[in-house]
């Protein structure tokens, strides 16, 4: 399992990067290997407001849907529209094929660093 | 919690890096690393292999098995020749299912049933009573023998090789014969669960499982698990006992009648007598060939108030069991069973059929709603609280020409 040093990590599974005023969001390799071949999406749209800790959406695997948790709080500048005709890319590249970017970032989930988030993993096998 | 039952394979689906799940008392894998999409597909173009040994395997003998099977079946099992098998229901009275099975004559003077895993117990506490009033036994062999569904275009010949043969059994469905193949004794069913017009069921004792199993992949088979062959059962409409049979959503009995395949099921031939469930089933089949031929009125839909259809999604979106079903903006039923479900694409039709490189998927799956609703019409599913738009189409594949399942998308 593949966990990216310089990025941080909501318990629930999805990764986050920040770099200049801007939150890139994923989910990472634990969650799509958890939730097995990712076969649908529902994102919002560029201006949505979304909040840490609260569903921006969702995936949908062949087993399973799942929310996807927003790890910080702001207002969506893009989505990945390449996730809604090839989901799939999450599994495959799943710290590629990010999700949204949030601009003007007023809060945070506690996250944690990635030595943190692989012990959080172990615990969770 | 008790312990969780293996079967003989567990280390081989360990080995093959599955991931393991309860599935009703067994610990069994749900998937290996390819993944449910990539092990559907395979089966679909090439061979799928599934350890269903976890199913009950109960053989019948003594002199009076035939009339007892006869009473507690619904199919005619007299009917049933040497090297040949057939589907059959277990009913109860009020013509409800006790269970699904599949009846095999593999020798003369016994039978084997085979009957889901999560419901070996309660079929064999069933028929309990009722077998002490019958000169025959039934035998769990379950625990001494294994059982592989070999499914999909190549698995014919993979098996023909094995056995150094041209064709395993009749080149037909439904077909037995017991081969040795490279000196071990295998029981050989065209059967299966996929839809695929092509597949097979084996069984081999015990210690012969490792050997089956390796070989098979050796000669190009890949390992499928329980998210496989739901998706692909989904596919081709066949049902599940919990989820199309047995108790409904709002604790009802589920007509077995429900079910489109209870026409070749249930016999009511003379010599099958008085058997349990005659009656009412007598008049959920006259209910549900008036709706077939589009002529059903108020009083069928007392007799058979609902029946399990195909049902594809046309908005966006994926359905699962428990959904509402709406028609005329009225609740009419709930979806059964349904995820997204891949497909090759394909050229052709019938035996000319190609499968294309290229795939796609689809929401689809089965659903449980009023019987009176006519094919093609158009329905919402609740969706997590949005009203999706769906069809209820006449099928999801067309699966009678060999060797290929070709999908049949809804318009």
């Amino acid at each position: 399992m593949t966990i990216i040093p310089d990025l941080k990590y909501a318990k629930s599974h999805e990764w986050v990067k920040e770099e200049g005023g801007i939150a890139t969001v994923g989910i990472t390799d634990f969650a799509q290997d958890a939730l097995g071949d990712v076969v649908f999406i529902n994102l919002p749209e560029a201006g949505d407001e979304v909040v840490a800790g609260e569903s921006f959406g969702d995936v949908e695997s062949v087993k399973a849907v799942s929310d996807l948790v927003s790890p910080v709080s702001g207002i969506v500048k893009a989505v990945n529209e390449e996730l809604i005709d090839a989901p799939e890319m999450l599994n495959s590249d799943p710290y590629g094929a990010w999700i949204i970017k949030v601009e003007q970032v007023t809060d945070r989930e506690e996250l944690l660093d990635a030595d943190d988030y692989e012990a959080l993993c172990a615990e969770e096998g | 919690m008790s312990e969780l039952k293996r079967t003989q394979l567990y280390n081989a689906h360990l080995a093959a890096g599955a991931t393991m799940v309860d599935f009703g008392g067994w610990e069994m894998p749900i998937q290996y690393p390819s993944g449910i999409v990539a092990e559907h597909l395979y089966t679909r173009k090439c061979c799928g292999i599934f350890d269903v040994s976890h199913m009950g395997r109960l053989l019948i003998e003594g002199p009076e098995r035939l009339k007892f099977l006869q009473h507690v079946l619904t199919s005619n099992a007299a009917a049933l020749t040497l090297n040949k098998a057939q589907y059959c229901i277990i009913p109860n009275e009020n013509g409800g299912a006790v269970d699904d099975a599949y009846l095999y004559q593999f020798e003369e003077d016994r039978y084997l049933l085979v009957v889901n895993a999560s419901n070996t117990d309660k079929d064999l506490a069933w028929f309990e009573p009722i077998v002490k009033n019958y000169d025959c036994k039934i035998r769990n062999i379950s625990g001494e023998t294994i059982s592989i569904a070999v499914q999909g275009p190549e698995s014919g010949k993979i098996l023909a090789k094995l056995a150094g043969v041209e064709e395993v059994t009749e080149p037909a469905r439904n077909n037995l014969s017991i081969l040795d193949m490279e000196g071990h004794k295998v029981w050989v069913a065209r059967t299966g669960y996929t839809g695929e017009p092509i597949g097979y069921e084996i069984f081999l004792k015990n210690e012969d499982a490792d050997w089956i199993w390796n070989r098979l992949m050796e000669l190009g088979a890949k390992p499928a698990g329980l998210g496989a062959r739901d998706t692909l059962r989904m596919e081709a409409m066949l049902p599940l006992y919990g989820d199309e049979m047995g108790i409904d959503e709002e604790g009802n009995e589920m007509p077995i009648f429900g079910l489109a395949l209870a026409r070749f099921a249930v016999s009511f031939d003379e010599c099958k007598g008085d058997f349990i469930g005659r009656k009412a089933l007598e008049k959920q089949a006259a209910a549900q060939t008036a709706f077939r031929e589009k002529r059903g009125t108020e009083a069928d839909l007392v007799e058979l108030p609902k029946r399990v259809r195909p049902i594809a999604l046309k908005d966006r979106g994926v359905m699962r069991h428990g959904m509402e079903v709406f028609y005329q903006g009225e609740k009419v039923g709930y979806v059964t069973s349904a995820t997204m479900i891949p497909y090759y694409k394909t050229e052709g039709e019938g035996a000319e059929a190609k499968l294309l490189e290229e795939t796609g998927k689809r929401a689809i799956g089965i659903a449980f709603i009023r019987s009176d609703i006519p094919t093609n019409a158009e329905v919402e599913v609740d969706v997590r609280g949005k009203r999706l738009k769906a069809v209820i189409p006449l099928k999801h594949v067309a699966n009678n020409v060999p060797p290929y399942v070709i999908p049949v998308i809804a318009q």
